[in-house]
């Protein structure tokens, strides 16, 4: 090539190259950036209404999450988050068969408060492809439990529409309550969690997707609550219940986006049942709606409903019983959910703010309620979150 | 001077992909080998791969939603030189001429209705773009956005830059054709790049010696379509909406293969006529053929 | 709804969808479809706290993914 004088096309073209081609030129080998997140919940749940005893204030936590979630070199992806709860209220303990065979909940004292830290990790080989493996680990602590997990789940693209996901995973906990010897509760209790699942994601079209899958968990060891205590006749023994429970849920998700209004509907449905008897539903529907502006609003609705475990009751007569339990979660209930999330970007940041208000009664379930299930509860929840995208 | 020479394949961006490197350490030729083709896979990744929550998705999504996005520096360098050769080059050359391309290619041996061109030329248009570095703002909704038009070439520099930086001196990264020189062979001698012949493969056209710099080659004899005897080449002018009547190929040498690569592809753009007094003003050695298998350039 | 109803609306569902022919979706087409709302968890820490919040209240939890250790939650 000759050194004369550059033609004023050549010129240009080299002088719009410059930037690209500069020696200098600094780029991180990582894609996608690194963004760090922070959050804080609040959830507060009504005071109990109905007959009780003991304290009506019912439970309160507070919680503050931080994650960091960046590339690393080698097509690979690190998620870490960090978790602080703070606890505080008083928890249905046991239940009296009061006047008329109408239950009354006793409740709890007012605990002080309690802090459970939680810390979990995630590496992930080639992030974001339909072919990604991701090895996950988690340990958390409170004052009367501990829990360590690890897990694995890998996707693997079947064809250029279908995807094939799988996973398993292995945790184990330890209890050891609180006021063990004062209130005569088991010392020490472990108990261990195996999970696996499967899952189809299908590309419908442009717009559309959906996902269906299948989940399958085994618990085995001390499964009852320590903390809850049962009226057997005219004893008040502590919860028992089975030392293994199988557990099977089928998920379906369904996405499809609008073009105008600029929008995405989500659709979820869940069914569950397991070894003790407890039947599950759950329909989740949410609406993503793009405002202009870097806004985004998202309402949301959920449907909850359960049947009653096969040893639950809010008390119990005196014919023998091997399982016995009143905790409300193994009752026959339903719950309706709203949420409303708001987001909005500026630049590298990110807002985020939402609140949903929970409601669950007997008589919302699906089927006959046959027990009533004192203690079953209504709560609102809010938070409001920051995140920054480095580039 | 004891000295290794190898040679480096592997498959990316589509095209079968060569490093040739030359120097006394193997070790040394084996660590910059793989730091080029680390560097040619991340762009071939991050240019060309849609998968969920790639840049090119959400480029494609933001483009074809009509949307707002904010770019990273090294797409933001990218169409900053798109925007610059969209200028030079009259608008010929457009990165959201998608559209048009996709429905030429879909036509196979028949030539689209005008209405469908209309259509199509409604979503194209870098002017429809704003480009406010680092914000990208769609102002039309289904639109496409596609850098492979300069991606290949500037992943053949970086790669060429990447074996620099590993301290190897003699080598050249070839990327299906497009090449960039890290420098001579050891001894001095240039490396020797054939072009190809139109319509026959096995013979070289020309052979080119590269001291230093990068050569890049546009060429079309493989893709056009022949309508009632009337040749329709895949080069679309995007203000028109048809192809262009271009030459069959174009190479161009430059200091570095993104500048060789748009030069050449500006000049396919311009046509037969244009393109010849444009490569001719620019002052760049270069080789023209056209469709009846003439050649000219100062490389003939 | 029993355990059989459930399971043949699942099966139903799946010959529906299987008999529905549909082109593929080109590479890219797929813009849309990376989009964030389009990902079966868009927030992904609004996502866990949600699940934490139900499971701890309800009697069946879970979700399709590794399952994370317990927690006392009474």
């Amino acid at each position: 090539m000759s050194a004369s004088k550059l033609s004023p096309s050549l010129a240009a073209l080299m002088g719009a190259a410059a930037a690209l081609t500069s020696a200098a030129h600094a780029q991180t080998a990582a894609e996608g950036g690194t963004t760090v997140g922070y959050r804080f919940n609040e959830y507060g749940e009504d005071s109990f209404d109905g007959a009780a005893i003991g304290s009506r204030e019912r439970y309160k936590v507070y919680s503050q999450q931080f994650q960091l979630d960046t590339r690393l070199p080698n097509n690979a992806g690190l998620d870490v988050t960090a978790t602080h709860e703070v606890m505080s209220g008083s928890s249905p303990w046991y239940v009296l068969r009061g006047a008329d065979a109408r239950p009354v909940q006793v409740l709890s004292g007012a605990t002080i408060r309690e802090h459970r830290n939680e810390l979990r990790g995630s590496y992930t080989i080639d992030p974001g492809t339909a072919s990604s493996t991701t090895y996950s680990a988690s340990y958390s602590q409170e004052r009367d439990y501990r829990a360590g997990a690890l897990g694995i789940e890998r996707s693997i693209p079947l064809n250029a529409a279908l995807t094939l996901g799988t996973g398993a995973s292995l945790s184990h906990d330890i209890i050891q309550p609180t006021d063990a010897a004062l209130y005569d509760r088991v010392r020490h209790e472990e108990k261990n969690t195996f999970s696996a699942f499967g899952s189809l994601a299908w590309v419908i079209d442009k717009n559309s997707v959906l996902q269906a899958g299948v989940q399958l968990n085994h618990e085995d060891g001390y499964l009852s609550d320590p903390y809850k205590l049962v009226s057997v006749g005219s004893d008040i023994l502590p919860d028992h219940r089975p030392g293994t429970r199988s557990n099977a849920a089928v998920l379906l998700r369904y996405r499809h986006a609008f073009a105008h209004p600029d929008a995405a509907l989500h659709l979820d449905y869940r069914y569950a049942q397991d070894s003790w008897g407890v039947v599950s539903h759950t329909v989740d529907v949410g609406w993503y709606q793009r405002l202009g502006q870097g806004w985004q609003l998202i309402p949301a609705l959920r449907y909850y409903s359960q049947q009653e475990a096969r040893f639950y009751a809010p008390f119990f007569g005196v014919d023998e019983h091997r399982f016995f339990s009143s905790d409300y979660r193994l009752g026959t209930f339903g719950a309706f959910a709203a949420s409303l999330n708001v987001r909005k970007r500026i630049a590298r940041w990110e807002f985020s703010g939402g609140i949903e208000r929970y409601h669950a009664a007997a008589d919302y379930a699906l089927g006959s309620a046959d027990s009533a299930v004192p203690g079953v509860l209504s709560y609102t929840r809010g938070f409001v979150g920051l995140d920054y995208h480095f580039d | 001077m004891n000295a290794n020479s190898r040679s480096f394949r592997f498959s990316a961006m589509g095209c079968p992909c060569e490093v040739k490197l030359e120097g006394a350490d193997d070790d040394v030729l084996q660590r910059a080998a793989k730091a080029a083709r680390d560097e040619v896979e991340r762009l071939d990744r991050k240019y060309s791969h849609y998968r969920d929550d790639s840049l090119v998705a959400q480029l494609a999504a933001c483009a074809d939603a009509g949307g707002d996005m904010h770019v990273d520096d090294e797409t933001a360098n990218l169409l900053d030189f798109s925007a610059s050769l969209f200028e030079q080059s009259a608008a010929r050359f457009d990165i959201t001429a998608g559209p048009l391309t996709k429905l030429w290619d879909l036509q196979s041996a028949r030539v689209p209705e005008q209405q469908r061109i209309d259509a199509a030329l409604a979503h194209c248009g870098w002017q429809r773009v704003r480009w406010n570095r680092p914000h990208l703002h769609f102002s039309t909704t289904g639109m496409r956005l596609d850098l492979g038009g300069v991606v290949k070439e500037y992943a053949a520099d970086r790669a060429a830059e990447k074996c620099r930086e590993a301290r190897v001196s003699h080598g050249v990264v070839d990327l299906g054709g497009d090449l960039a020189v890290i420098g001579a062979h050891i001894d001095g001698a240039p490396w020797l790049a054939g072009i190809k012949t139109p319509h026959d493969p096995a013979r070289p056209l020309a052979t080119i010696e590269l001291q230093r710099g990068g050569l890049a080659t546009s060429g079309d004899y493989e893709r056009a379509m022949i309508v009632d005897g009337r040749r329709y080449s895949h080069i679309i002018d995007p203000r028109s909406g048809w192809p262009v009547q271009s030459f069959a190929s174009v190479s161009v040498l430059a200091e570095n293969c993104l500048v060789a690569g748009a030069a050449a592809t500006l000049a396919m753009l311009f046509g037969v006529e244009e393109g010849a007094a444009w490569l001719a003003r620019l002052g760049l050695p270069h080789l023209c053929v056209d469709t009846q298998g003439n050649v000219n350039g100062t490389l003939a | 709804m029993g355990t059989n109803r459930a399971f043949f609306a699942v099966i139903t569902l799946g010959v529906l969808l299987a008999g529905c022919a549909s082109t593929p979706v080109q590479p890219w087409e797929r813009g849309r479809l990376a989009r964030w709302d389009m990902r079966w968890d868009p927030d992904p820490l609004q996502a866990a706290a949600n699940e934490h919040a139900h499971f701890s209240k309800e009697g069946s939890g879970g979700h399709i993914g590794a399952a994370g250790g317990g927690c006392g939650c009474n």
